[in-house]
């Protein structure tokens, strides 16, 4: 995994849900076959991560989801929602 | 992209979640409800507070601007009419003095820049301000005039009864239902309850630009001495060329009191098919030879990332419907780098709509759309519409930015270098270097096209 990207992340504040998750995949038997996975790349905060073993679903990594909903849009399998109420990240700085 | 074209146009069911058995117990307590926050939403709910409407603001972060980032300024002027003398009261970081276009290649940067003190004098132009303390003030103002704040309230629906807009769902743990007569969208880019509702078509990945940003500390001392400041005066810097590494889009650079915000996107189409990660923008911007002095010694407090609405005029959906408006980013209302301002302006066209509706008691589609007549006669839609062909410009020419960069930046070098070689042979040579970029007619036509956009 990408460090710079884990220090990024390590600046931030998250209320993480523990009982729901806002990114899911639809269909995970579309991701086994697709090729390009674009959200493996597009992700600002690494999201979607490819399993160790390749055959394996994608993680998604939910809670380090920064809710710039993008991923919606580059992926029809992906279903985005904001989290709920009083969870996910908090940005101070502007 | 005939697949996006088509999902945009597709239309949606209107009224698909038509509920008669709704808990309705909170009926008739509020006039209007706000979805957001931000300042479209802040504007609208303190404008019809303090027209003596009852207004109910409904935030999904745990306090105004927590869900948003990215370097911003106000547009003093624009901002001054709405509130007026808010550099008084308003939190804010510096006032610009310093106006500047920088045109980057991977060795050279070529800038345009205007520094005057004139810009230092009320009323201003440009004023950089922290989202945060900014939207915060928003809120604070309509608060006083009497608006009802809920954070942590995730809306996730709008509710209809035959069609008419009545009330608004809220997500779990909260898990209730808000009515009221008129209901105002500024959710921001996502315009995510919208889209759930059948309101607004799904956005083109092409009409909606992903940033990352990061802010990065430095003493106040630092920032003047690097960007040749007096205290407490700014920069704001927009950087085109080698930071979206080829495609088109845009970086900047914003000062703030005692940091700096870095803001590098573009398309989201153009992240996806290019592979780019977003974050490995701001890291080759951070070490490119010309910037890397200037942030020399920052730390990082802060990396984030947000969508910016970039489809312009043809993006933007109907705003009006049956008990409702929509404002702001959800409305696509953004030119180029003004998108604060024209969201504080639709926020308060829609108060004046719906202080009309209110006194008449008709919140038809027919009486709401003064809304859409006052945005029309604005300097809003109206330049909206001038700027209404360069979001298919951009796509007609991926290269622009980038080439151009490299052309002018190509020609100032050879301009600056000095040559033993006569002036008009030198002038030749250059001629001869420019046109082994783009050959002569196509330069012409692409600056043809764009001068009839930027004409429009």
């Amino acid at each position: 995994m990408n460090n710079d990207l884990q220090e990024r992340l390590s600046l931030l504040h998250y209320q993480p849900d523990e009982k729901w998750q806002h990114v899911t995949i639809l269909d995970q038997t579309i991701c086994r076959d697709c090729k390009n996975k674009q959200c493996l790349t597009f992700c600002p905060s690494g999201v979607f991560r490819e399993n160790s073993q390749k055959k394996q679903s994608l993680l998604i990594l939910y809670k380090q989801c920064v809710e710039c909903g993008g991923c919606r849009l580059i992926c029809d399998n992906i279903d985005f929602s904001y989290p709920k109420g009083g969870y996910g990240v908090t940005f101070l700085e502007g | 992209m005939l697949k996006h074209w088509y999902q945009a146009k597709k239309p949606r069911k209107i009224g698909k979640y038509n509920n008669a058995h709704y808990d309705t117990s909170n009926r008739g307590k509020y006039d209007a409800i706000v979805v957001g926050a931000g300042p479209a939403g802040a504007s609208a709910a303190y404008f019809m507070a303090k027209q003596g409407l009852t207004v109910l603001l409904l935030e999904r972060g745990p306090f105004p601007g927590a869900k948003v980032c990215g370097g911003t300024s106000l547009i003093s002027e624009h901002t001054h009419k709405l509130f007026p003398n808010f550099w008084d009261e308003c939190p804010c970081e510096r006032i610009v003095t310093q106006q500047a276009y920088w045109l980057m290649t991977e060795d050279s940067l070529l800038s345009t820049s205007f520094q005057s003190t004139n810009l230092a004098a009320a009323p201003y132009n440009h004023i950089t301000v922290k989202r945060k303390l900014f939207y915060q003030w928003l809120v604070d103002k309509g608060m006083a005039v009497g608006v009802d704040i809920h954070f942590n309230h995730h809306v996730t629906e709008v509710l209809f009864e035959n069609n008419q807009a009545v009330g608004v769902q809220v997500s779990p743990p909260q898990n209730c239902q808000f009515f009221a007569n008129i209901i105002i969208l500024a959710d921001g880019a996502n315009a995510m309850v919208g889209q759930r509702s059948g309101l607004v078509p799904r956005v083109s990945p092409q009409d909606l630009a992903l940033y990352v940003k990061e802010t990065i500390a430095l003493p106040a001392k630092v920032i003047e001495e690097r960007f040749n400041l007096l205290p407490g005066y700014g920069s704001l810097i927009g950087v085109l060329g080698y930071p979206t590494a080829g495609f088109n889009g845009t970086s900047s650079i914003h000062t703030f009191k005692d940091c700096i915000n870095l803001n590098v996107g573009m398309a989201i189409s153009d992240f996806a098919i290019s592979g780019i990660r977003p974050y490995d923008l701001l890291d080759r911007i951070k070490k490119h030879p010309l910037i890397k002095p200037l942030l020399l010694g920052g730390t990082v407090l802060e990396y984030g990332a947000a969508v910016i609405p970039e489809g312009g005029y043809h993006a933007v959906p109907e705003l009006v419907h049956p008990g409702l408006m929509i404002l702001g980013d959800a409305g696509s209302l953004v030119n180029g780098t003004h998108g604060i301002n024209l969201a504080m302006w639709s926020g308060f066209f829609a108060a004046q709509a719906a202080n009309e509706s209110k006194k008449s008691r008709d919140f038809s589609i027919e009486k709401l759309s003064l809304y859409r007549t006052l945005l029309d006669e604005s300097f809003i839609m109206q330049d909206l519409k001038a700027n209404a062909k360069i979001a298919s410009l951009q796509r007609d020419l991926p290269y622009l930015f980038d080439l151009y960069s490299k052309i002018v930046n190509q020609t100032a070098f050879h301009v600056a270098k000095v040559y033993t070689m006569p002036k008009k042979a030198k002038r030749i040579f250059i001629f001869k270097k420019i046109t082994s970029i783009q050959p002569l007619l196509k330069m012409a036509s692409d600056i043809w096209k764009v001068l009839k956009v930027v004409k429009g």
